[in-house]
């Protein structure tokens, strides 16, 4: 009875061996699972896009080798065909004339064009593999999108700024204003500020906070320029004007006459 | 027998005048245009004038003279392309052996002044009358500081007033300027200067230079500098851009000019203490474009110029070759904004006019330093050949 009861007891507790005390082997292994589980699907899924970001750099290749074709050919043909003599002679208004000839624009937009046809089709066919290798139905399209026309804003945003404060600079010496330099720094930072905040509302980032704080700083700049000018540079705006009114005067003074005896004029033109 | 043209109110000829003179009278107020036509009746034979205006003109008061209807226009003191298309047609309708272009305040020239214009075309001695006038010394100093010293140096022309406002033209000469007219578009021919000395040397013509006496000159539209200047200044530069292969080629230097006897009175005193002001705000905020357009050498004589005391300020002649030069090389290259860089020679052509007014004060004939000047401009001719051809090696 006793032997019986022993050996009983003895299986028994061999079976229950394995529930009551953890076995490591095992914890490793699950989690070695888990682990290899995880490198493969991400593995796959770069091995499912690759393709895609190789078709991107491929795209992106061949269309600006395109483009740098077409903008040679363009410029020849243009060259050939006189096109900067054309349009000097169509134009009379020489304060918009662009820092490079009608033909280096022309030919520099073909290129860039092409460029960004090339960054269209392959970041659409990169996200196209992208979509297809994974369940998770993520475009990247969109949001490239968004940033290629913050990155088009920002660009367009600088040159207006160092345009309009150079114009601002070159008049304001002219009207021979003492705070030119201050007027073409302040025109400079008001449009770069401006950009700034169009360019964070364009990638939809702070939301409110960027608005907000823009309306703050921008209306702050210009209350104080207003109350500057109002209160502060009283006279000195009202010397400024009346130099120039005066000097207005001298400059557009007919010669003198007989009659008018030793007055001082100067006649540039 | 004259037909009236009940449009218009001008008299019109049965059988047009042929083989005579056209004079073309530019837009001008009608006190004017009763003055200039005194003038031409006086000097000219009637019969064998015909005259073009855009102005209502009472013409029963002139049953003598021919008149020919032009465009209305607005008035200039310029000539622009449409007065040489029109001038053209004219000649051609007329046949006319030569003619006239005469713009506001001709009145006040001489009638012998007239006479000699007419005669340098109508004798076909030369192609182009260009008249010499006797202006104040402290009148025409754009043309004195940049027209004539770049128009004698490269296209080697003594002409005193490159862009007169009364020409004589002969009717190869007013061919040649309405082609290139006729080129542009009818909206920009109101306001596209056109340069018929330069045109003329180009083309081989004749230019003949007439002594004009005194006249008074007309009041811009807009009398703002800084509006003529650029304007003026970006036409020439344009204009020699255009024809670079043709001034290139190395010419004979003009030489001086005889002696201009002095009409006129000495101006008073003049204080240039504002214009040297203005540079020096110019030169403590325009630094940095002028280095984008000026050598080192040219900044460093700015620099001294910029702290000389008023009555030692002296722009060296060279020194302001080498700026409107280099400002002509810097619109052909488009290295600044065209109209930032024409804005930011004001200051520096207001450097010239103190410097100008301070040297003839100290007693040097105002001609003698325009003179002066020139013949710095074909100095330094050789300088502008060099860097227009080799722009980013030669850059002293």
């Amino acid at each position: 009875m006793q032997i019986i009861a022993g050996s009983i007891l003895k299986r028994v507790a061999f079976q229950a061996a394995p529930l009551a005390m953890p076995d490591n082997s095992s914890v490793w292994r699950h989690m070695s699972d888990a682990l290899h589980q995880s490198m493969y699907r991400v593995l796959s899924l770069l091995i499912a896009i690759l393709p895609g970001l190789l078709a991107f750099f491929v795209a992106l290749v061949i269309f600006a080798l395109i483009g740098m074709a077409l903008s040679a050919t363009a410029r020849r043909v243009l060259g050939w065909a006189r096109f900067d003599e054309r349009v000097a002679r169509n134009r009379t208004d020489i304060n918009w004339t662009p820092s490079s000839s009608p033909t280096e624009l022309t030919a520099r937009v073909c290129f860039w064009a092409f460029v960004l046809l090339g960054l269209i089709v392959g970041v659409s066919a990169f996200d196209t593999s992208y979509a297809t290798a994974t369940a998770l139905p993520i475009s990247l399209l969109p949001y490239l999108t968004h940033a290629v026309g913050a990155i088009f804003l920002l660009i367009a945003g600088t040159l207006i700024a160092r345009f309009l404060a150079r114009s601002v600079l070159i008049s304001a010496v002219n009207a021979q204003l003492q705070y030119a330099r201050i007027l073409s720094l302040g025109v400079k930072w008001l449009v770069l500020v401006l950009t700034a905040a169009m360019v964070l509302d364009h990638l939809e980032i702070g939301g409110n906070i960027v608005a907000l704080a823009f309306g703050i700083l921008f209306g702050g700049i210009v209350l104080t320029l207003s109350l500057a000018v109002g209160l502060g540079s009283r006279d000195l705006v009202s010397r400024s004007l009346e130099s120039h009114v005066e000097r207005t005067g001298d400059r557009g003074m007919p010669p003198p006459t007989a009659a008018q005896g030793n007055v001082e004029t100067i006649r540039h033109f | 027998m004259a037909t009236a043209n009940s449009t218009t109110g001008m008299t019109t000829p049965a059988e047009p005048a042929t083989g005579g003179l056209l004079v073309l009278l530019t837009p001008m107020p009608s006190e004017q245009l009763e003055g200039i036509l005194e003038q031409l009746s006086g000097a000219f034979q009637p019969d064998s004038l015909v005259i073009a205006t855009g102005d209502g003109i009472a013409v029963d008061a002139w049953p003598s003279l021919t008149f020919e209807p032009l465009p209305s226009a607005e008035m200039s003191v310029t000539l622009t392309a449409a007065d040489f298309v029109n001038a053209h047609q004219l000649a051609e309708k007329h046949e006319s052996r030569g003619m006239l272009i005469l713009g506001p305040e001709s009145g006040s020239l001489a009638p012998a002044a007239l006479h000699r214009l007419a005669d340098a075309v109508l004798s076909a001695s030369a192609d182009l009358a260009v008249p010499c006038y006797d202006l104040p010394p402290r009148a025409g100093l754009v043309n004195s500081a940049i027209l004539y010293p770049v128009t004698r140096a490269l296209f080697a022309s003594p002409v005193r007033f490159p862009l007169a406002i009364d020409l004589g033209l002969s009717r190869r000469m007013a061919e040649r300027l309405a082609v290139l007219s006729q080129r542009l578009p009818a909206a920009n021919q109101r306001d596209t200067l056109f340069w018929p000395v330069n045109e003329a040397s180009v083309c081989g013509l004749s230019i003949q230079e007439c002594e004009a006496g005194s006249r008074a000159l007309p009041q811009p539209v807009d009398p703002d500098l800084n509006t003529v200047l650029a304007n003026v200044t970006g036409a020439l530069f344009a204009d020699v851009e255009a024809k670079a292969a043709y001034w290139q080629r190395a010419r004979r230097p003009v030489g001086s000019r005889p002696p201009v006897p002095q009409t006129h009175a000495a101006d008073a005193p003049m204080d240039i203490g504002p214009m040297i002001e203005s540079f020096r705000l110019a030169w403590s905020n325009l630094q940095e474009i002028w280095s984008l357009v000026l050598p080192p050498n040219s900044l460093l004589g700015l620099k001294r110029l910029s702290m000389a005391a008023p009555e030692n300020f002296r722009m060296p002649d060279n020194l302001w070759a080498r700026i409107v030069f280099d400002f002509l090389l810097a619109y052909r290259l488009r290295t600044l904004n065209r109209g930032h860089l024409l804005g930011a020679l004001i200051p520096l052509y207001l450097a010239w006019v103190a410097s100008h007014i301070g040297i003839t004060a100290s007693g040097v004939a105002p001609e003698r330093h325009v003179e002066a000047v020139a013949a710095a401009f074909e100095t330094e001719k050789a300088y502008l050949v060099s860097r227009w051809r080799w722009p980013d090696r030669f850059n002293p």
